[in-house]
């Protein structure tokens, strides 16, 4: 996820779940969401047969669990926007001509930054600076994810054949159209890769969020070890590993769909 | 400028004064590490060298690791806690699944690339399909393989620190800690120590790595 290399960022041929072959995408695509209904089932049935005490039950209510969950999905929302809003762009500036010479001390940079641990940088914003709260989990969200997208942009960019460029030259498109009618459209599927990856990166780190007051569904994990009640955590991790493996799961999905045809 | 001035010199004496404190959090997290990665390497290369003839198999291998690096690791460590309870045990079983994913597609992706013609002249000198893997298949896909460690690595050094919650060793007992004083002067130091630990551990990694791949890369490929 963190690598600094493309071996990372590109998957082996043929090892695309999605043509592993004609019956593949279907059953892959239903597969998935069965078994965490099934998990959420579980869950629902294993914490109804319990004897809740009263910390417990105000913990689990419907209501405190729809709003973590939603609090969580707007943190990774938001944060995703603001990653693709920032990293297409720089990704778009790095891979022209007049910067190349700031693209290594860039790139060095980001990778030395992505050795920074998630709590250690959102610990920092809270005791450093009292940043705490939804928009500081946010910035230490976005810190995050950018790396990702930033590289597979200037990944599939540069990935362009030089050919293809050439004849858009010689059929007489501007720099600019040559730029948005081939080299972004050749780059997407690359790009959709690296937004996947920052959106689970994102689901992942808003757990942490809970730490500096920024809600969550991590907000029940730690109300679980703060108060000695296992059964509030145990529901808070199941229920953030089932909605990072779904949203990671639509992801693909739309990754799928949105690729240009014909590539 | 002063008051900045000033917290530097603190975060310095800080870190002076409880010097075999932060070296000792420092060999626990790095142990750690290469625990978790010793084990992911070796099972995900096992993985990659059994499921990558067959599309099916490495399309089921990969999408299961990936899965287990989708699930959040906070999330993960409470759920092993209540399987293997507090300590190590929990940390070292997620690292090691959060590692899987990088060894298994590189060794893939190496073993794939991997010219057929060079193969197949290996089989007409008669080598065995395992003396074929372990002379000529594997080592040449070991410089992709070891990226793919390497990757995992710098990973796990990172998400090693988020263990402290299920009371897991190294920098992140640092971190949280200073979280848990918001507001006291001596928080800053703390997570500071804990962080730019982890920093250091990364990037001591990292040059192991360089040396590694220098020391085990087939003399012809080099």
């Amino acid at each position: 996820m963190t690598a600094s290399t493309d071996w990372a960022t590109v998957r082996p041929p043929g090892t695309d779940p999605a043509r592993g072959g004609r019956w593949w995408p279907w059953i892959g695509r239903l597969a998935l969401p069965v078994v965490l209904a099934l998990v959420l089932l579980a869950l629902w049935l294993y914490v109804g047969s319990q004897e809740l005490d009263s910390i417990e039950a105000r913990s689990l209510t419907a209501e405190t669990i729809g709003e973590t969950a939603a609090r969580h999905v707007a943190l990774t929302a938001v944060s995703t926007v603001l990653v693709v809003a920032l990293a297409v762009p720089l990704g778009i500036l790095l891979t022209r001509p007049f910067t190349r010479r700031y693209r290594g001390l860039l790139l060095t940079v980001a990778n030395i930054g992505q050795a920074v641990p998630t709590i250690g940088l959102l610990a920092l914003l809270a005791v450093a600076f009292f940043f705490l709260g939804f928009w500081a989990a946010v910035v230490g969200l976005v810190a995050y994810a950018v790396l990702p997208v930033l590289r597979n942009t200037m990944v599939g960019l540069e990935g362009v054949d030089p050919a293809v460029l050439e004849a858009g030259k010689g059929m007489g498109l501007s720099g600019r159209q040559v730029l948005r009618r081939l080299e972004l459209p050749l780059a997407v599927p690359v790009i959709l890769a690296g937004i996947r990856t920052a959106l689970v990166i994102n689901v992942g780190t808003a757990t942490l969020a809970a730490y500096i007051n920024g809600g969550g569904l991590g907000t029940l994990i730690v109300a679980g070890f703060s108060t000695n009640r296992f059964l509030v955590s145990l529901t808070g991790a199941v229920l953030t590993a089932v909605l990072a493996l779904l949203v990671d799961h639509l992801a693909g999905i739309a990754e799928d769909v949105l690729k240009p045809k014909g590539l | 400028m002063q008051p900045e001035r000033n917290d530097d010199l603190d975060f310095v004496d800080f870190a002076w004064q409880r010097r075999d404190d932060v070296l000792q959090l420092g060999i626990e997290h790095a142990a750690l590490v290469a625990l978790s990665v010793t084990i992911s390497a070796a099972l995900g290369v096992l993985l990659g060298v059994l499921s990558y003839r067959s599309p099916t198999a490495r399309s089921a291998v990969i999408a299961v690791t990936g899965a287990f690096l989708t699930i959040p690791s906070f999330a993960l460590f409470v759920l092993l806690l209540g399987i293997v309870g507090l300590g190590t045990a929990p940390v070292v079983i997620a690292l090691t699944m959060y590692g899987l994913l990088p060894v298994v597609r590189n060794t893939i992706t190496g073993l794939l690339q991997v010219d057929p013609a060079i193969v197949e002249s290996a089989l007409g000198m008669g080598l065995s399909r395992r003396q074929r893997l372990l002379r000529i298949e594997l080592p040449l896909a070991w410089p992709v393989v070891l990226t793919g460690i390497r990757v995992s690595t710098v990973v796990l050094v990172g998400i090693a620190a988020i263990g402290a919650i299920v009371n897991g060793p190294g920098y992140g007992e640092l971190i949280f800690t200073g979280l848990a004083r918001v507001g006291s002067p001596v928080a800053v130091n703390l997570v500071l120590a804990g962080t730019l630990g982890v920093v250091v551990v990364a990037v001591v990694f990292d040059a192991a790595f360089t040396l590694l791949g220098k020391l085990t890369t087939s003399k012809g490929l080099r």
